[in-house]
C-alpha cells in the first residue's frame, strides 16, 4: 500500500467536494466499538502504524512521537481520549495525520479509514446519549446499516487536559 | 511583465541592501557625534542615505524618498561646511533614520502604511535653517505644528520624484517577503563542488549495486568496492553538511551593529558617560542564532548601563574616569561562541542582592548566609528577581535576566556572571556555533536508547553499586575525590514495562554550568553526529528532554538535556522526602 492517500488529496481539492451539493465527504474509521468520521478536508494523509517513541512525562493521551518523512510529530491515542480500553496494534491499525491549529499530529484508529459521501439530511444533532461527549461530537450521520459519530477535530484536542497542553504550545 | 516597482525580487534586494545600509548609518552617525570632522564617515553616511533614497525612488516608495531626501539635505549641508554638527541635528538625523527603519519593516511585512511625516520633515528642515542662520534662540526651539494634512507633498521644489502619494501607499499589500541573506560566493562554490562529488559517487554506487545484484560484485568483505563507495558517500555527506551550515554563518557584526546607537541614546537619557568598545565583530555565528542572542544581549547591555555604570560624579568620587566603558567582545571557543559584556562600573552589590532575594522569598535567611559569591551572582538569574526599587522602562521589570538564562539554556548555551564590587562586571554568554548538528553518545536505559550531548559528558565508567550511598534523600556516588548526586533515569521517566537492569551498568558523569551528576545507564552504544530537532511545542515541558533525532532505521530517538537532568536530580531528593 502506498502510504499517502493521493486520491484523497485530489478529491479534497476538487471543488465539488466542498460545494454544497447536498452531501458531505467524510473519512470514517473505528475506535473500539464505535465508528467515527472526520471532514475529509482536515485529513492530510493516512499511514500504517509504525513504531512509536514514548516521551516520558508527556500527557497520558500522547502515545508517543513518530518520524513522518523527517518530521517528528506526536501521535494521540483516540482510544485513550475516548476512554476505550487499550488494544495492541494489529494489521488494521492506522494513523490519521491531520493539522490542528498549525500543528501536525496523528490519531491512532482501529481500522483502515474509508472515504464516503453522506447526504447532509442524514446528519442530525447528537442524541442525548452523547451528553458527556457533546464537546467534541458535532453530529451523527445515520446510514442504512450503521451510525457515524462526527468529530470536531479542534474540539477533540480542546477538551480537558488536552487543552492545557495544547495551550502551552501557543 | 510586472512594472519595476512591483517586482518582488527587486523589492527584496532593496530590503536587504537598505537594511544593511541603515545599520551602517546608525553606526556612522553615532561615531560622527564623537568626531564630527571625520570626512570619511560623513561621506559614508551620505552615500548610505543617498542610495536608499535612490533605489526607493526607483521603486516608487515615495515616503521613503521624502525622508531620505531631507536627511540627505542636512548631511549635504554639513559636508559643504554650511552646517555644524550639533546634538539637535543628530537627534533629527537619528529620528529620520528610525522612521526609515519603521517604513522598511512595514514594507517587509507586506507594504507601506500611511505615515504622518510632517513633523519629522519640518524638524529636518528646521535644523538646517536654524543652525545655518545661526544661533537665534527663538528658532532653536521651534514649535512643531503638525499640519492637519498629513500627506502633504514635499515642500522642496527640486524633489521631482514626488509622485501622487497614493501610488506607494494604496498598493496591494504584497505577501510577507521571505527572509533572505547574503552569502559569500566562495561558500556557494564549495557547496556546489561537493554536490558534484556526491553525484559522481552516487552514480558509482548505483553501478556497484547493479553489479552486486547480477552477482558480479563481491560485497561480503570489508574491503569491497561497495564498502569504499559507501565510505566516500558518508565522507562527502559530512563535508556537505558542514559546507551547508557555513552558508548560514554571518559575522556577529550584524548583532553588534545596533549597539552604538542604543548605548548612545540610553546613556543620554540616563545622564551617563560611556564608551562602547566592540571587539571580534568578524566572528561568525549561525544566522538562526543571531535572533536568539540578539535580545538577550540588548537586555544585558542595558543592564550594564543602567545598573552597572555609575553616574559621572559618582565615578569621579570613586577615583575612576568620568567616562565608563562597556566592552562587547566575541570569540570562538571550540564549537561555541563566547560573547562577553564587560563594564567597569560598580559591580554587583552582594548585600543588596541577598536582601532582595530574601525579601522576595527566593532564598531563606539561613540559606542566604551560606551562599558563596558565585551562588549569589546566580540569584540574579532567578525568575522574579529585580533589585531596582523604581522600575524604569529600561530595566528592572524582573523579567529579563531569567529570560536570558532560560533562552540560552534552550539552545544548550549558558550565561555566567562574574563581578567585583567597585571594579565592574563581566557577563559571559556561551552559545553553540550552530543549532543543527550535535555530537552525541548513545546510551541504553531499559529498552530505550537515548542520545546524550557529548559536550556535557565529563567521563564514563563502570557502575559499582557498592560505591553508591544514600545521604538523606539523595543517592550519591564517589567519583574520584568527589561525591556526586546519582540519577537513575527510571526514577525520572517512570516506565510501566519495568525491566531488569543490565548486569553491568555504567555511570556517565554529566556537567552543565559547573554542576555535575552521575547518570546510571544500562549500556554505552557509541558516538554519532546527529541533527537535533526540538520536540513539538506542546511537549516541550517534558523535563530532561532537549529534543529528538531520527536514527538510521527512521525511528525517533530522544535527546536528553543534561542541564535539565541536573536540575531534576537536585529537586528529586526533595520530592522523595515529601
Amino acid at each position: 500500500m502506498k502510504p499517502r492517500m493521493d486520491g484523497l488529496d485530489r478529491l479534497s481539492d476538487d471543488p465539488r467536494s466542498v460545494v454544497d451539493d447536498g452531501s458531505r465527504q467524510l473519512v470514517s474509521f473505528r475506535v473500539g466499538n464505535e465508528e467515527f468520521a472526520l471532514e475529509i478536508q482536515r485529513v492530510q494523509e493516512i499511514i500504517r502504524h509504525q513504531s512509536l517513541t514514548r516521551v516520558p512525562n508527556s500527557p497520558d493521551f500522547v502515545e508517543g512521537v513518530i518520524n513522518l518523512r523527517g518530521k517528528v510529530i506526536p501521535v494521540i491515542a483516540l482510544r485513550k481520549r475516548f476512554g476505550v480500553d487499550y488494544k495492541p496494534q494489529d494489521g488494521e491499525t492506522r494513523i490519521v495525520v491531520l493539522e490542528v491549529r498549525d500543528m501536525v499530529l496523528g490519531f491512532i484508529v482501529d481500522s483502515v479509514p474509508q472515504v464516503l459521501r453522506v447526504p447532509i439530511k442524514a446528519i442530525v444533532e447528537p442524541p442525548r446519549i452523547f451528553e458527556g461527549r457533546r464537546e467534541y461530537v458535532t453530529g451523527v450521520a445515520k446510514l442504512q446499516d450503521r451510525l457515524l459519530i462526527l468529530l470536531d477535530v479542534d474540539r477533540v484536542l480542546e477538551c480537558g487536559e488536552v487543552a492545557a497542553v495544547a495551550g502551552q504550545g501557543g | 511583465m510586472l512594472p519595476i516597482a512591483e517586482d518582488p525580487e527587486l523589492l527584496q534586494a532593496f530590503l536587504v541592501e537598505s537594511g544593511e545600509l541603515l545599520q551602517g548609518l546608525d553606526h556612522d552617525l553615532v561615531k560622527l557625534e564623537a568626531c564630527p570632522t571625520d570626512q570619511q564617515l560623513l561621506n559614508q553616511a551620505f552615500r548610505a542615505l543617498h542610495s536608499i533614497k535612490g533605489t526607493a525612488g526607483f521603486l516608487a516608495l515615495e515616503p521613503i524618498v521624502r525622508v531620505g531626501h531631507r536627511a540627505e539635505d542636512v548631511l549635504s549641508d554639513i559636508r559643504q561646511g554650511r552646517l555644524q554638527f550639533s546634538r539637535r541635528i543628530m537627534d533629527a538625523l537619528l529620528a529620520a533614520r528610525d522612521q526609515l527603519g519603521v517604513m522598511l519593516a512595514d514594507l517587509r511585512a507586506g507594504g507601506l502604511k500611511q505615515y504622518s511625516l510632517d513633523s519629522l520633515l519640518s524638524q529636518l528642515e528646521q535644523v538646517r535653517s536654524a543652525e545655518a542662520s545661526s544661533l537665534s534662540p527663538k528658532v532653536a526651539d521651534p514649535p512643531l505644528v503638525p499640519s492637519p494634512q498629513a500627506t502633504a507633498p514635499p515642500q522642496n521644489p527640486d524633489s521631482g520624484r514626488a509622485k501622487p502619494k497614493v501610488s506607494a501607499v494604496s498598493r496591494e499589500p504584497t505577501a510577507p517577503a521571505a527572509q533572505s541573506m547574503r552569502v559569500d560566493v566562495r561558500k556557494l562554490d564549495e557547496l556546489i563542488n561537493l554536490i558534484g562529488e556526491l553525484v559522481l559517487e552516487r552514480n558509482r554506487l548505483l553501478q556497484l549495486t547493479k553489479d552486486v545484484a547480477r552477482g558480479r560484485g563481491v560485497c561480503s568483505t570489508s574491503d569491497s568496492p561497495l564498502m569504499h563507495c559507501a565510505l566516500r558517500v558518508s565522507f562527502i555527506t559530512e563535508e556537505l553538511q558542514a559546507a551547508g551550515l557555513r552558508t548560514r554563518m554571518v559575522p556577529i557584526e550584524t548583532v553588534f551593529a545596533k549597539f552604538p546607537r542604543m548605548v548612545r541614546d540610553l546613556a543620554h537619557s540616563l545622564g551617563k558617560e560611556v564608551e562602547l568598545v566592540l571587539r571580534g565583530q568578524e566572528t561568525e555565528i549561525d544566522k538562526t542564532m543571531v535572533e536568539l542572542v540578539s535580545d538577550p544581549l540588548v537586555h544585558l547591555v542595558r543592564n550594564s548601563l543602567d545598573h552597572g555604570l555609575e553616574l559621572p560624579q559618582v565615578r569621579e568620587q570613586a577615583h575612576k574616569p568620568r567616562r565608563g566603558t562597556i566592552c562587547l567582545q566575541a570569540e570562538h571557543e571550540g564549537d561555541h561562541i563566547l560573547i562577553r559584556i564587560t563594564d567597569n562600573g560598580a559591580g554587583i552589590n552582594h548585600e543588596r542582592v541577598l536582601r532582595k532575594a530574601v525579601e522576595k522569598g527566593l532564598v531563606s535567611e539561613e540559606q542566604a548566609a551560606r551562599l558563596s559569591t558565585r551562588e549569589i551572582n546566580e540569584l540574579i538569574f532567578l525568575p522574579g528577581f529585580s533589585t531596582v526599587e523604581n522600575p524604569t522602562n529600561l530595566s528592572g521589570r524582573g523579567v529579563g535576566m531569567d529570560v536570558v538564562h532560560s533562552n540560552l539554556r534552550k539552545v544548550n548555551g549558558s550565561v555566567e556572571l562574574d563581578s567585583k564590587p567597585g571594579e565592574g562586571t563581566v557577563i559571559t554568554l556561551r552559545v553553540p556555533l550552530t543549532l543543527a548538528i550535535l555530537p552525541v553518545l548513545l546510551v541504553q536505559v531499559a529498552a530505550e536508547v537515548y542520545a546524550l550531548p557529548l559536550r556535557s559528558i565529563e567521563q564514563t565508567s563502570r557502575f559499582v553499586p557498592e560505591e553508591a550511598h544514600q545521604v538523606e534523600d539523595q543517592e550519591v556516588i564517589w567519583m574520584g575525590k568527589e561525591a556526586l548526586p546519582l540519577l537513575r533515569l527510571q526514577n525520572l521517566f517512570p516506565d510501566k514495562s519495568a525491566s531488569q537492569p543490565a548486569a553491568t551498568q555504567k555511570v556517565v558523569v554529566l556537567e552543565a554550568a559547573e554542576r555535575r551528576i552521575a547518570l546510571v545507564v544500562d549500556g554505552l552504544l557509541g558516538q554519532e553526529s546527529t541533527v537535533v530537532t526540538p520536540l513539538a511545542p506542546y511537549l516541550n515541558h517534558c523535563v530532561g528532554i532537549a529534543g529528538t533525532t531520527v536514527d538510521g532505521d527512521g525511528r525517533v530517538r530522544l535527546v536528553l538535556d543534561p542541564a535539565g537532568l541536573i536540575a531534576a536530580a537536585a529537586s528529586a531528593g526533595q520530592a522523595v522526602s515529601r
